[in-house]
């Protein structure tokens, strides 16, 4: 079985999560101490992943350290629609998104982590840098609405979209609204609505597919 | 300040069932539309703590706060509260409303006394909503064909061809939102194109 080594409040690890449990894919859990244990830069953790980040995929004998590449992964095992259409424009395209994830991860995210886990760093730029990006985002996300599409790269989600979601779906928690983006705004809404959708602390499922609270 | 329309968003952009946040000269809105498609603007605080209710949701015609759960109806009264399911909650707990309408697919609001009718924009579809670090007067500076304070008009050359372009100024707590419509039949993803080429313009000039 595919294992994970995994921390509860990173959104590349949730990202993970998500994906396998869209896919319906089972895999094993080790919850790594993070913080405040910085479990992940012990020297018997360097043995699974020198660069000292999470997630980790095992597979036999098989290390993924980047996350783009465990959602390949997956989806080729479990769904290959997930990969996206397969005509030139549309393969670079979703290629296009996996990288620009990382450019999320490194404003958003970071800006997030200044806020939650008080990394030290330039949250102005963390969060500059952070905006620049949502502009990108809801610029693409808004032609894709021109022409009818709801979701990053084709007709139907793929890991172009589970990539870049979950750091937008927390910038709030780095002090980045998402007030000023409309198109990424609906954009979160349809994956939170997406079938098998899991949660994480800050991202839910949309409340209003929640049953409503019982009258006692 | 002269009470008037301010537009804060556009139909497109507030499907059935979904709140988003708004602005109305100082005062932030959560504007909402329910499941059967009633449009409402109200103050973006809960009676009861305070948080805003533009991070609540919608339930069937009923708004709900992210932070306790209070439920308020459409006449924006507390209908139910969750901690203490068998009260009716008193009807002085209540959301201030403002007036709110849509008009050629633009959401204005406006204090909720508010006379007659929001400007026409007739002729024009709208495109996108886009947000600016700097103001109006820049905007202007760094196009020159544009005319007008509150809606920005101009054609502008676009490719091979003329577009009409047409800006509705908001100004917010986070700057400048610009909600753009262009001529029916335009290219939309080249007029959204030079919308994000004017804000670079006119945030550079306020940089520089
Ligand atoms: S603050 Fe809205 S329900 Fe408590």
């Amino acid at each position: 079985m595919i294992k994970l080594y995994d921390y509860v409040l990173s959104a590349s690890c949730y990202k993970i999560r998500l994906m396998a449990a869209l896919l319906g894919v089972k895999m094993d859990h080790e919850a790594v101490d993070f913080h405040p244990g910085r479990a992940h830069k012990s020297v018997a953790f360097a043995q699974l992943n020198p660069a000292g980040t999470l997630p980790v995929m095992v597979d036999g004998a098989m290390i993924l350290t980047e996350s783009t590449a465990m959602l390949v992964y997956l989806a080729k095992l479990a769904g290959p629609d997930w990969l996206g259409p397969v005509d030139a424009k549309a393969a670079a395209q979703v290629q296009h998104w996996l990288a620009f994830s990382g450019r999320l991860a490194a404003s958003l995210g970071m800006a997030r982590l200044h806020d939650m886990l008080l990394y030290q760093g330039d949250i102005v730029v963390w969060r500059e840098q952070g905006h620049a990006a949502l502009r990108e985002l809801e610029a693409a996300l808004t032609e894709r609405r021109f022409a009818g599409g709801e979701w990053l790269v084709g007709d139907t989600p793929s890991i172009a979209d589970i990539a870049c979601f979950p750091n937008v779906a927390l910038s709030q928690d780095g002090g980045v609204s998402l007030d000023a983006y409309p198109s990424v705004r609906l954009w979160t809404r349809r994956i939170r609505a997406l079938d098998r959708f899991i949660e994480m602390p800050g991202i839910h499922r949309l409340h209003e597919l929640s049953p409503a609270p019982k009258v006692a | 300040m002269t009470p008037r329309w301010i537009a804060t968003g556009l139909s497109q952009d507030l499907p059935k069932a979904v709140v988003m946040a708004g602005h109305w000269q100082g005062h932030d809105l959560a504007v909402w539309r329910s499941a059967t498609g009633r449009l409402q603007a109200w103050n973006d605080r809960c009676p009861h703590r305070g948080m805003r209710l533009s991070h609540g949701f919608v339930r069937g015609e009923t708004l709900a706060c992210i932070y306790h759960g209070w439920v308020y109806g459409a006449d924006g009264g507390c209908k139910h509260i969750p901690a203490h399911p068998a009260l009716t909650p008193p009807a002085t707990i209540t959301v201030a409303s403002f007036a709110c309408v849509e008009q050629d697919g633009v959401i204005w609001v406006a204090p909720a006394d508010m006379a007659g009718a929001p400007p026409v924009l007739s002729d024009l579809q709208p495109l996108r909503s886009i947000s600016l670090t700097c103001d109006v007067a820049a905007v202007l500076a760094a196009e020159p064909a544009l005319q007008g304070q509150d809606i920005l008009r101009a054609t502008v050359q676009i490719g091979e061809q003329g577009q009409q372009v047409c800006l509705v100024a908001q100004e917010g707590p986070a700057g400048l939102t610009l909600h753009a419509l262009c001529g029916v039949g335009a290219d939309k993803v080249a007029v959204s194109r030079w919308v994000e080429d004017l804000r670079r313009r006119a945030e550079m000039k306020v940089a520089a």
